[in-house]
């Protein structure tokens, strides 16, 4: 064949190419239509703004989470944003700048509260979930989750990571000591492990997973622009006189 | 010769089908935002989320697909007889290889973790290489 190159014989390998084509494009569709997340129910009840996302909610029988849980804008806000994530996705290191927009575009018009949910298949995101609660106990805790995001990339491959988790910890003004002394108490583990519970609880299988009043938010609109229509939609609906999701415990809540 | 040879595109082009395989899953997995299972010792998310997994939003998987079905339908063709498709063959293999090289250097020295699927990609396209460099190597024997 190599020193003599001769042109195929028959149709047999173009038929052939073309079945193999026609076969990935219909399996890869059928594939992806039976794997994919279970749509809207016709018979499923929709929740304010849930247009877009699936009827898919936090059960109320589920755990409460930590109790009071990390939040920021207002306890009373019509719209309640509950993100699960874990500190070593980095997906969610890449959604964190996009949480913060919503924070700062919302105010206290929204109640933004984050859910630690550790995923086993990390090996440090679960320390990096106590390291964030340790400095919760300070009041820091959105300095922190915001620097083990922010340096992902950077302490998720150093094998000698507590010592950078150390090093944020002393940016931003904690009491190194009491922080390094609350990480390897219960509370702050405790609190990690009520998050991962309500999470379990809720079937999260993937982070980030955000719900907006109770809604889970396709994983396709976790971006600005489709978080502000879901928010708008659900500020507008409020605005109406309709009555919002309810929401989880925030009393006391580390903001 | 030619019989011997033709051996050789054709397993290449059963090779190449199950890159397809591989990366048309991870594709899939991709767009629907779903976990992959993931062996002992694997980060496969932190590996399939990471800056590096997509270009454009579109899934490195997704144009992993696409060269192994252009390497199929090439290995394909050659196992029916044409000599020139195997050229093509070894200049895209080669370039596939090279790629691969740069997305396991990612994974060992970057991102700090493997995904078991990524490798097998790999094994698949240094197995195509490998295919072609003997039988060019088988050439130069005869």
């Amino acid at each position: 064949m190599a020193n003599t190159p001769e042109k195929p014989k028959s149709n047999a390998p173009l038929l052939i190419i073309g079945a193999v084509l026609i076969v990935a494009l219909v399996g890869g569709w059928y594939w992806f239509s039976t794997t994919k997340p279970t749509p809207p129910s016709a018979n499923s009840t929709p929740k304010p703004g849930s247009t877009q996302a699936k009827p898919t909610g936090i059960p109320s029988s589920a755990p409460a989470g930590a109790t009071p849980p990390n939040y920021y804008g207002s306890p009373t806000a019509a719209v309640t944003l509950e993100e699960f994530a874990d500190f070593q996705c980095p997906q969610c290191a890449a959604t964190n700048p996009v949480m913060s927009e919503i924070k700062a575009a919302y105010g206290s018009r929204i109640r933004f509260i984050f859910r630690n949910y550790p995923l086993d298949m990390h090996d440090k995101s679960y320390d990096a979930a106590v390291a964030a609660e340790a400095a919760g106990m300070q009041g820091k805790f959105w300095d922190m989750q915001n620097l083990l995001f922010t340096n992902q990339k950077t302490w998720a491959s150093d094998p000698n990571y507590k010592q950078a988790w150390k090093d944020y910890a002393a940016k931003i003004g904690l009491n190194v000591d009491k922080w390094e002394t609350d990480m390897a108490g219960l509370p702050a583990k405790q609190r990690v492990n009520d998050d991962k519970a309500r999470a379990k609880a809720a079937g999260i299988n993937s982070t980030p997973t955000l719900f907006v009043n109770n809604v889970e938010v396709p994983f396709a609109q976790i971006n600005l622009n489709g978080l502000k229509t879901i928010i708008d939609a659900e500020l507008a609906k409020a605005a109406q006189g309709q009555q919002p999701a309810p929401a989880a415990n925030t009393a006391n809540a580390n903001k | 010769m030619a019989g011997r040879i033709a051996k050789l595109p054709l397993a290449a082009s059963l090779v190449a089908l199950l890159g397809l395989v591989d990366a048309i899953y991870l594709t899939i997995h991709h767009y629907n935002a779903e976990p992959v299972p993931c062996g002992a010792g694997f980060d496969c998310e932190t590996v399939l989320a990471s800056a590096w997994a997509d270009i454009g939003g579109v899934p490195l998987a997704a144009f992993g697909a696409a060269a192994y079905f252009v390497a199929f339908s090439l290995a394909l063709l050659a196992a029916f007889g044409d000599g020139r498709m195997w050229k093509l063959f070894g200049v895209q293999v080669v370039i596939m290889a090279a790629v691969t090289c740069w997305l396991i250097y990612l994974q060992a020295f970057v991102i700090g973790a493997f995904c078991q699927f990524c490798l097998l990609s790999a094994i698949t396209t240094f197995l195509l290489l490998l295919l072609f460099v003997i039988s060019k190597v088988t050439r130069a024997q005869l």
